[in-house]
């Protein structure tokens, strides 16, 4: 099975460069995931770098593009790749090794969105409570594990990394102005105008294309611009 | 058409402009199929109805203002150096302004309640009522 890998030290190369690699069809199996195939080709070049964590989808920890398209390593099954297989970091953000992107902005973009509960009341003595209804409007928002499949896929992201919030920011945006138990939407909503934070936003729908979780960023946004034109109305 | 229309006022100006335009475009295509005008005195008639003017010029504002911001809204995706994105959306604006003046004046060279309030309150000379080809 072949392999063409991005290869990139910043530090000593001058440029990027496809590193031709190669691996034993007896070493390969047919529920094998990338992931398992990268983990024997760095057993052959050791400075093959690459993150990792859980190895089944939950950490989003081994993004990465793979024949043109992001997605997990974890994930992906090895059979279904046409050879050679074309494993590149990320597109558009800084390399820091090989595979390994530097993902400072993507998680700045997600910090201001403010990802946790806003609460002006006094606090209750009980838990918040929330009916099963209100619940449901959480689902294909929570799910989000913060891999940036989506947001590096997202041309709008490529241009304004520095100003558009991104569809994974702007998703769990949408997942605290959804929560019941959230009082800070019109803040929310203020946050995210102009013409850059919500706005860049030309539904290209890259993200939807590319979410290993199935999620719908592109959808979420739609709400936003919902709930804003309520808001100016 | 604003300079300041930015975020969710320019989306929404889009979109409602979007629509009209739609509507406008197929309305306009149905009466070119179905009561096409035989002479251009009858095609001055037409365009010179109170509500048809009305429309009409609707039609020519909604569409300068959906131009602006989805060509605004290009300029600030792939012209980057400010400079060069300050020229462009000046000549944009400054395109779709004449372009506008334009419109005006053919509007207003048929005679409607619109050109007339117009030529009234001494925006544009009587003479401009009067069709270059009439003349």
């Amino acid at each position: 099975m072949r392999f063409s890998i991005y290869r990139y030290n910043p530090e000593t190369d001058a440029a990027p460069t496809m590193q031709t690699m190669e691996l034993a069809g007896a070493d390969v199996t047919p529920d094998m995931m990338l992931l398992e195939a990268l983990r024997l080709l760095k057993a052959q070049d050791e400075s093959l770098t690459f993150r990792h964590s859980c190895g089944e989808g939950v950490c989003g920890s081994d993004a990465m593009n793979i024949n043109g398209r992001n997605g997990l390593a974890c994930t992906t099954p090895l059979v279904d790749l046409k050879q050679p297989i074309t494993i590149r970091p990320l597109p558009g953000m800084p390399v820091i090794r090989d595979l390994v992107v530097d993902l400072s902005q993507f998680y700045h973009q997600y910090r201001s969105i403010k990802p946790y509960l806003v609460v002006h009341d006094p606090e209750p003595e009980m838990e918040y409570l929330q009916t099963p209804q209100e619940r449901d409007k959480l689902d294909g928002l929570y799910e989000c594990i913060l891999c940036g499949c989506c947001s590096t896929a997202c041309p709008s992201f490529w241009w304004n990394p520095d100003k558009f919030r991104g569809p994974a920011a702007l998703l769990q945006a949408y997942r605290f102005i959804a929560d019941s138990r959230d009082q800070a939407t019109a803040e929310r909503l203020d946050a995210l105008e102009g013409p850059y934070r919500l706005f860049r936003c030309h539904t290209v729908m890259n993200c939807v294309d590319v979410c290993p979780k199935g999620l719908n960023p592109t959808k979420a946004i739609g709400q936003i611009k919902k709930i804003m034109l309520k808001h100016l109305i | 058409m604003s300079w300041r229309a930015h975020g969710s006022r320019a989306w929404l100006m889009q979109r409602v402009s979007a629509v009209y335009l739609a509507v406008y475009i197929v309305m306009f295509g149905l009466y070119l199929l179905l009561d096409a005008p035989t002479s251009y005195p009858a095609w001055r008639e037409w365009m010179g109805l109170p509500f048809i003017a009305v429309a009409t010029s609707v039609f020519f504002a909604a569409l300068l203002m959906h131009a602006w911001v989805g060509l605004r809204d290009v300029i600030m995706d792939y012209a980057r150096p400010p400079v060069i994105r300050f020229i462009l959306l000046t000549s944009v604006a400054l395109g779709l302004f004449a372009m506008g003046l334009w419109v005006l004046r053919v509007l207003m060279l048929i005679p409607t309640p619109l050109s007339i309030v117009t030529v009234a309150s001494g925006i544009l000379p009587l003479a401009t009522l009067v069709h270059p080809c009439t003349a």
